[in-house]
């Protein structure tokens, strides 16, 4: 059937946004993207939110959701994953055919939760892994058995913080580009050795949203859609203990799916931008190798600073990189566009202490029928 | 479209405290589903899992820590949520998986405990209101209930004891229910008799909580045919999230459940539903809720076929419409989400004739399962349907027996290992542009309201945008009258936490339509100067503000309502625009919160053999069978193969000297981010012969070089909880 991108809207990244409550944040990001899409709320079929309870701090996330976007009635219901997760199972409800028009919404208000370390601490098991110091600890167990089984050292985890950071500069909805060294990084304040301050992305505030829709309704009211290829998820064990810290097989899942659909055999060779979780910065190449990116030099790689330079948006991430995604595939990201962008691979990991991932591939026009 | 079936279903005894973690007793429900529908592990293409509030088992991010438990290890998974919706929520988003075509078979799994809660997993449910406009009435859901139950027997003319027999029905008929908690033979006396907790609400009118799993397996209809069963079908779903604004409507009738049920009923191609389902199992929390809901069902508005049924007896096992044959969540338990699939493999076993005792005595080709959640908001429904007549099979399930289910019921926390945790979660929520004014509006002694010209609604509380006219901005406020009408009331005995108030004190809570505001357009607050027996529905009420000096921009500054007498009635109400408040620096402000629950958390079966050997310095694994593999820590199941395991009887030995160091960290933080006074090493230690490793820390000088591969050995403690695990080098 073919299900398209219709429109997109974001509000943020700030590190801060007391003027708008999380209702205000997300109506803004909303009425881009109907605006975008050609479309009313009203219009909709449905709406799936991204959202966890304790990230928004109240129970039942999903009670407040249906009123910001416009669609109180409708149906709707929260997927508890990156937006990419949520993004994932709105297509797949759009490809029963018994939806035509769906929203995917996911916000951070990060600025809002007070002890955010505290927050990723209990997402630990409580029996096995909270250990009472900062869980970042995992970060750092994975780091070391992620160096120990590839090519890369010390300084390529922190290149790609400094990279991404310096990029970010070209992006205005950055709020944490910077120009810095790797020695900076490697010198500054370590959390859980060897892993460093600048090495974990910093948080941020911003509301995403996306509306989808079938490739019929997409050309008939979209500004200037773009489709969808392929989406895949997956999770490796929950189980921390047993679980292969150096690798990501919940990437290699998504990835599995999302580029099977979208016909695509060597991804580096076949895309031409993309989106790779770096929440840590040794998670990005280690995606890299889930995603059999290897160390390809892909100068067109998370051009709009990814988390290190957007600020980690809690749920909101895969929704943030498929934000610039869907401008690169339009030619409209301006100061950072990557020329000829084609086909965009965006990749989004939920962060500590999961190995879940999610995987889309866009196209700019629809390549196979 | 692909057809999709339902092949199989495994669950838990529903309990009000198991001893089994939640990824053991999810793992126990997947394994015995997918024995059910003689699949393997490998032939699931897809899992997706619903769980209510992560409040309740009190971890973040609670779907993630469910995955090896739920059979999806290196699998596609997804976690939905709609709040007590989610259990039928669930078998929808699964239909989801293999309609679309993307995958062939999905496992769909419900779990939850309720139990870690400490004091009580009520106390959960003070962080459902909204954190601003209305937990600082300290309410809980108890009182909401309270609430629509009042009005619902306001505007049907049903007295309490009519509404008890529904209880007192669904816990008879849970009686012969294998998985029921509570079943047993009770009276409309004994349920009028029973605590009175929040008027009209008592205790025998509500569900108890649960800890238990649920799990069924789906099937695109080529699969379910080559199994050659019978495939029971999902023939039609709906699901509905009315607004959050909760006082803004009457909550006699549950629109949202009927919009659903008819999003299910065309799909369905079902025109007369009281005539065309055979078996109902909707969502029963509460023994008015199935009353309440069946309204929503049955599409009436006016009431009466539902009042018709249940005085003539139809809703019992053997009456024409057969209602919660189950027992529902008032006789076999409420695990929030897993209560709603439980409905679900009931209608599987109702329509493929494997319910044994329950078997309703009619021909049932077609059931219709609901679940409802959130702040009166969600419905979910789901129709099924047989094919053909009705298949007499002799079944497994036929003569199950709470002996043949998995769970091990605790009488309390402290008789198995477990761990004590106090989360520290503060917040604070930004306010925003509306609610900046709406509050300043509360700090000078006035309700104040938004207009939309779009839809002609003075809304309460005032918002930026309306929400039925597509984001209009709204920007028009005004002050109004603080005077208003009781919409419904209940007289409560208990706290947010469900502990009972001291001797005599009772807290009031009514929805008030505020005066000047659009129809029935109100808000929720405290009662006061006023006798509870003389309050009414339709009684006039007059705001108390608390004095000048002590309010502060909340919802409290409005101390309570009390009974406005006809000689103060103003006449027509006064509405005056309001210039909104500007947003600086100094007016721009949040509200401050926090999550007001601690936690208990069984160590479960394989942490109950990890920390009694630890308490002797020992450590085994838990041989699988299956994988032919030797797990550390000691587990209650195998990830990999989803063989249940028992820790105890299939223990091995590891010797605990016998640790070596293949990761190791030196950490600066505490768990909330704060410097360390000293540095702590974290080490992950492996042991030979055996798979998975220990993560602890390591005692000694955090100066010393940690290396990769030195030799560690369990230091032995009868401390319960991962932060007391640790190693110390060998020699």
């Amino acid at each position: 059937m073919g299900v398209a991108v219709m429109g997109v809207g974001m509000c943020g990244a700030f590190p801060a946004s007391d003027g708008l409550s999380y209702r205000e944040l997300i109506a803004r990001a909303a009425q881009m993207a109907y605006r975008d899409a050609g479309i009313v709320p009203s219009q909709l079929d449905g709406a799936v939110s991204v959202e966890e309870d304790f990230v928004s701090g109240y129970s039942i996330a999903d009670e407040y959701v249906p009123d910001q976007l416009g669609v109180p009635r409708k149906p709707v219901y929260t997927i508890c994953g990156d937006f990419l997760h949520g993004f994932g199972s709105a297509v797949m409800q759009i490809e029963t055919g018994r939806f035509e028009l769906v929203v995917v919404e996911a916000y951070s208000k990060a600025s809002n939760v007070l002890h955010k370390d505290e927050l990723l601490h209990f997402a630990f098991d409580p029996i096995t892994e909270r250990l009472g110091v900062s869980p970042h600890y995992l970060a750092a167990l994975e780091m070391q058995h992620f160096l120990a089984g590839s090519g890369f050292d010390l300084d390529d985890v922190a290149e790609v913080a400094r990279r991404n950071r310096e990029i970010a500069l070209d992006n205005p909805l950055a709020p944490y580009g910077g120009r810095t060294t790797i020695e900076d990084i490697l010198e500054s304040r370590p959390v859980a050795l060897p892993l460093t301050e600048p090495m974990i992305a910093r948080h941020a505030d911003a509301a995403v949203v996306v509306v989808l829709g079938t490739d019929e309704a997409a050309r008939r009211l979209a500004r200037k859609p773009v489709f969808v290829a392929g989406t895949g998820w997956g999770s490796a064990s929950s189980i921390v203990a047993r679980r292969d810290l150096g690798t990501s097989e919940g990437t290699e899942v998504a990835a599995g799916l999302a580029l099977a659909e979208a016909g695509i055999e060597d991804a580096a060779a076949e895309c031409d931008v993309f989106y790779v979780s770096d929440l840590y910065a040794h998670r990005q190449l280690l995606h890299m190798d889930a995603l059999g990116l290897g160390d390809a030099e892909l100068p067109a790689l998370n051009p709009d600073g990814g988390c290190l330079g957007m600020g980690d948006l809690f749920e909101a991430n895969g929704g943030a990189r498929l934000y610039d995604a869907v401008l690169q595939l339009r030619g409209e990201a301006g100061s950072h566009q990557i020329e000829g962008a084609g086909v965009a691979l965006v990749h989004g990991w939920r962060g500590l202490p999961t190995d879940s991932a999610a995987v889309a591939v866009l196209e700019r026009e629809r390549r196979t029928a | 479209m692909t057809r999709v079936a339902v092949i199989g279903a495994g669950m838990t005894r529903f309990v009000r405290r198991a001893e089994e973690t939640p990824g053991e007793l999810a793992s126990r429900a997947v394994a015995m589903a997918l024995a059910d529908a003689g699949l393997g592990l490998e032939d699931i293409d897809s899992v997706c899992l619903g769980t209510a509030p992560d409040a309740f088992d009190g971890v973040h991010m609670k779907g993630e820590h469910l995955i090896a438990g739920a059979g999806a290890t290196r699998k596609p998974y997804l976690r939905h949520f709609v709040g007590g919706g989610t259990g039928v929520m669930s078998p929808i988003h699964g239909w989801m998986h293999v309609a679309s075509g993307k995958f062939d078979t999905c496992l769909v799994v419900c779990e939850e405990k309720m139990s870690p809660c400490v004091p009580h997993p009520a106390g959960a449910f003070l962080t459902i209101f909204d954190h601003t406009t209305e937990q600082p009435l300290e309410l809980t859901l108890i009182h909401i209930f309270a609430l629509e139950m009042a009005r619902f027997m306001h505007a049907y003319g049903y007295t309490e004891e009519e509404i008890a027999r529904v209880s007192v029905t669904h816990k008879r008929n849970a009686l012969d229910h294998p998985a029921a908690q509570i079943p047993e033979e009770i009276t409309v006396a004994d349920v009028m008799a029973s605590k009175l907790l929040s008027w009209p609400v008592k205790r025998l009118d509500i569900s108890p909580t649960s800890d238990g799993a649920v799990a069924i397996v789906l099937a695109s209809e080529d699969v379910a045919r080559a199994r050659g069963i019978t495939p029971v079908w999902i023939e039609g779903v709906g699901y509905r999230l009315d607004t959050a604004y909760w006082c803004t409507r009457d909550l006699a009738f549950p629109e949202y459940v009927a919009l659903a049920a008819q999003d299910a009923y065309r799909m369905a191609g079902i025109t007369r539903p009281a005539e065309e389902i055979d078996v109902w199992e909707p969502y029963d929390p509460f023994d008015y809720k199935a009353l309440h809901h069946m309204n929503g069902l049955l599409l009436d508005r006016t009431g009466r076929t539902v009042r018709r049924l249940l005085e003539s007896g139809a809703f019992e096992r053997d009456g024409s419409h057969p209602m919660c044959p189950s027992g529902g969540a008032l006789g076999v338990g409420n695990p929030i989400s897993a209560t709603g699939l439980m409905k679900i493999a009931e209608l599987y076993f109702q329509l493929s004739g494997q319910a044994g005792k329950r078997q309703v005595p009619r021909e049932v080709h077609r059931g219709i399962a609901q679940a409802w959640g959130d702040l009166m908001q969600v419905g979910t429904v789901v129709v099924m349907s047989s094919e053909g007549s009705l298949p007499i099979r002799q079944s497994n399930w036929s003569g199950v027996t709470a002996d043949d289910l998995p769970g091990t019921p605790l009488k309390s926390v402290a008789d198995a290992p477990h761990v004590e945790y106090h989360p520290d979660l503060p917040y604070a929520w930004d306010h925003g542009y509306a609610l900046t004014t709406y509050l300043e509006g509360f700090r000078v002694g006035k309700i104040r309201a938004s207009y939309c010209a779009g839809c002609d609604r003075m809304m309460i509380p005032a918002r930026p945008f309306c929400e039925v006219c597509d984001l209009r901005a709204v920007d028009r406020y005004f002050d109004l009258p603080d005077t208003g009408t009781v919409q419904t009331y209940t007289i409560s005995h208990v706290d947010w936490a469900s502990a009972p108030l001291p001797e005599g004190k009772v807290n009031i809570f009514a929805v008030v339509a505020i005066d000047g505001a659009a129809e029935k357009m109100g808000l929720v607050h405290l009662l006061g100067e006023v006798d509870p027996a003389e309050v009414r529905i339709g009684m006039r009420v007059k705001a108390v503000w608390k004095p000048e000096t002590e309010r502060e921009g909340k919802v409290t500054d409005l101390a309570y309502f009390r009974p406005l007498a006809p000689e103060e009635e103003a006449g027509e109400a006064e509405v005056v625009m309001v210039k909104p408040a500007e947003l600086t620096r100094a007016t721009a402000g949040s509200i401050r919160g926090r999550i007001p629950l601690d936690y208990a958390y069984t160590a479960g079966l394989g942490g109950r053999r990890f920390y009694t050997d630890l308490a002797e310095g020992k450590l085994s694994g838990t041989w699988c069978p299956e994988c032919e593999v030797l797990l550390i820590p000691p587990a209650g199941f195998c990830e990999e193969c989803l063989e249940v395991l028992d820790p105890e009887a299939q223990a091995r030995a590891v010797d605990a000297g016998s640790g070596v160091v293949t990761a190791h960290t030196l950490v600066f933080e505490d768990r909330a981010g704060r410097p360390l006074d000293a540095p702590v090493w974290v080490v992950q230690v492996e042991f030979p012969d055996a798979v998975g490793s220990v993560i602890g820390r390591l005692l000694g000088d955090p100066e010393d070089e940690v290396l990769l591969g030195l030799p560690v050995e369990l230091v032995p403690t009868k401390e319960v909880g991962p932060e007391h695990v640790a190693f110390r080098a060998v020699g």
